[in-house]
């Protein structure tokens, strides 16, 4: 942009061209056939100073070519090349930058997803113990229940077994009883008499076995 | 035979020197210089790519550009890579005359009106771009020095005449350093091949022995300093009339002479 | 008997003292401050290309005028 400005503000190529080729040949003639104006430099070459202005003004011409010859045949190509090749550069590492990101995201979408199911995980297991742990106090209580259930099933029977045997005892007892006093007193007694002397004799007897 | 070898020697040593070419002796050596500067750019430009450079030539080139453009972006600043061309081309040109001069008899820069021609070409460019830069009047006035009151204009016009003086100087130092650093070269390599003339007796003959050819790599740094200097310095002037907002100019337009 | 070799001499001792005090405040600064060499470089071949110049004016004028 900037060489472009100095081609905008200052003389164009051509223009600077041909003053340099009427310059060049004008310093040619110039120092060829030195005007009597210049007769000053045959003093200054005997002093040992070869100045001839001829060749001076030729040499401003040969310049005045050269600038722009060799700014437009190289110095513009080269930074093109170096431009672009800056440009190439650039885009190479603002690729290289892109991936790059790409890649920290997915890797940390990776280990995102990796805490997640490990989360995951860890939450079953512990749900799965307590589970586990809840069917373990649940069957521990059902089986104590089954087992107090048992148990006073169990004492129940006995208690009735008792209750039963009891009863067989107490009427063989009063059967044992009426045989024996019927053996003893042989008369016949007033049975509704008998009767309550049995069942007082069995409740001493009771109290007695108690 | 004898003068085969004298012949020779300038080869080596690089004589002559202390006088100017004639007109078409000092084109015929500018057109070579040209054309070789075309040749190489030639070269350079073929392995011109988008990507990366392979020739060894564009590498040089492009080495060449890299510096002379950190040159002038330090000296002169931002608005430096303008002044690519000019500098790119003062560079080449002398680097490779000053090249010229080591072998060859003589050479474009060995010539006084040469250097000259160059050097009106960088004072005249600065001036066009100081009055490009800060207009024709102030550009002018410039040299005037710092505003002083109206019953200094005395001094005023003497700081005025000075540095127009300045100005003028700078066309000779520059135009005069290349020459001389060059064409002394030229006279010191035939002074000490003088020394070496036939000091060598050998079945008749007297052979030379070309001592200006120990002065080679002295005049090697020389030929690089010499191009650095003049586009050194050129830009220095350019930075000087380029820097408006920059108040030390007249110190340092006088230091440099 | 011409005084000219004595006189390019003395010039050229005199260039001698001023390009080896440049060279040696340029050597000072650098090995002080060795970031900043590449300006002193630059500034310091500025310098010596002004002293230089002396001794060349010296050379070509002052030359001259004895041969004349």
């Amino acid at each position: 942009m900037s060489a472009q400005t100095q081609e905008s503000k200052g003389m164009p190529y051509p223009v600077m061209a041909v003053i340099g080729a009427l310059l060049m040949f004008g310093g040619m003639y110039l120092s060829t056939d030195p005007p009597s104006a210049l007769s000053f430099q045959a003093d200054l070459a005997a002093q040992g100073i070869p100045l001839d202005l001829g060749k001076t003004i030729a040499t401003i011409g040969v310049f005045l070519i050269l600038f722009p010859a060799i700014n437009l045949f190289f110095l513009k190509p080269l930074e093109e090349a170096i431009s672009e090749r800056t440009n190439t550069l650039e885009e190479a590492f603002t690729d290289a930058e892109s991936l790059r990101e790409e890649m920290r995201t997915m890797r940390s979408d990776y280990e995102r997803k990796l805490i997640e199911s490990e989360e995951n995980a860890r939450t079953q297991i512990q749900s799965q113990i307590k589970e586990a742990q809840d069917l373990r106090t649940q069957m521990v209580a059902e089986a104590n229940a089954k087992v107090d259930e048992m148990t006073r099933r169990a004492r129940e029977d006995m208690e009735s077994e008792r209750a039963k045997v009891m009863g067989d005892l107490r009427l063989h007892v009063a059967n044992l009883a009426f045989q024996a006093t019927e053996k003893i007193l042989s008369e016949n007694v007033d049975d509704a008499r008998n009767r309550k002397l049995v069942d007082d004799f069995i409740t001493q007897a009771e109290v007695g076995t108690k | 035979m004898v003068t085969n070898l004298q012949n020779s020697v300038w080869l080596l040593g690089a004589g002559e020197g202390g006088h100017g070419l004639t007109p078409v002796g000092l084109f015929a050596y500018a057109f070579l210089v040209i054309a070789i500067i075309f040749g190489i750019l030639t070269a350079s430009k073929n392995g011109l790519n988008p990507r990366y450079f392979t020739n060894r030539w564009t590498q040089r080139t492009e080495q060449l550009y890299l510096f002379l453009e950190n040159m002038a972006l330090g000296i002169i600043g931002p608005h430096g890579k303008r002044y690519m061309p000019i500098l790119f081309t003062f560079w080449l040109v002398i680097f490779i005359s000053n090249l010229f001069a080591l072998f060859m008899p003589s050479a474009p820069t060995a010539d006084l009106s040469f250097n000259l021609g160059m050097a009106l070409i960088a004072i005249g460019y600065v001036q066009y771009e100081g009055m490009r830069a800060n207009g024709v009047g102030k550009h002018w006035t410039h040299f005037a020095g710092p505003k002083l009151p109206i019953a200094l204009i005395p001094i005023t016009m003497m700081i005025f005449v000075i540095e127009i003086i300045s100005e003028a100087m700078k066309n000779l130092s520059l135009s005069l350093r290349l020459f001389g650093n060059i064409d002394g070269g030229h006279l010191a390599a035939e002074s000490l091949n003088s020394l070496g003339k036939h000091i060598i007796p050998v079945g008749g003959m007297e052979l030379s022995i070309p001592f200006g050819a120990f002065l080679l790599p002295i005049k090697l740094l020389t030929v690089v300093v010499q191009a650095l200097i003049f586009t050194l310095l050129f830009s220095v002037y350019l930075s000087l009339v380029t820097h408006h907002d920059d108040h030390g100019d007249e110190h340092a337009t006088a230091a440099a002479h | 008997m011409s005084m000219l070799p004595l006189a390019l001499g003395l010039a050229a001792l005199g260039c001698a003292i001023g390009l080896g005090m440049i060279g040696m405040a340029a050597m000072n600064g650098m090995a002080r401050q060795p970031e900043a060499i590449g300006k002193m470089q630059t500034v310091m071949l500025i310098a010596l290309a002004f002293v230089e110049l002396v001794f060349l004016l010296t050379l070509f004028l002052g030359a001259n005028s004895f041969k004349g």
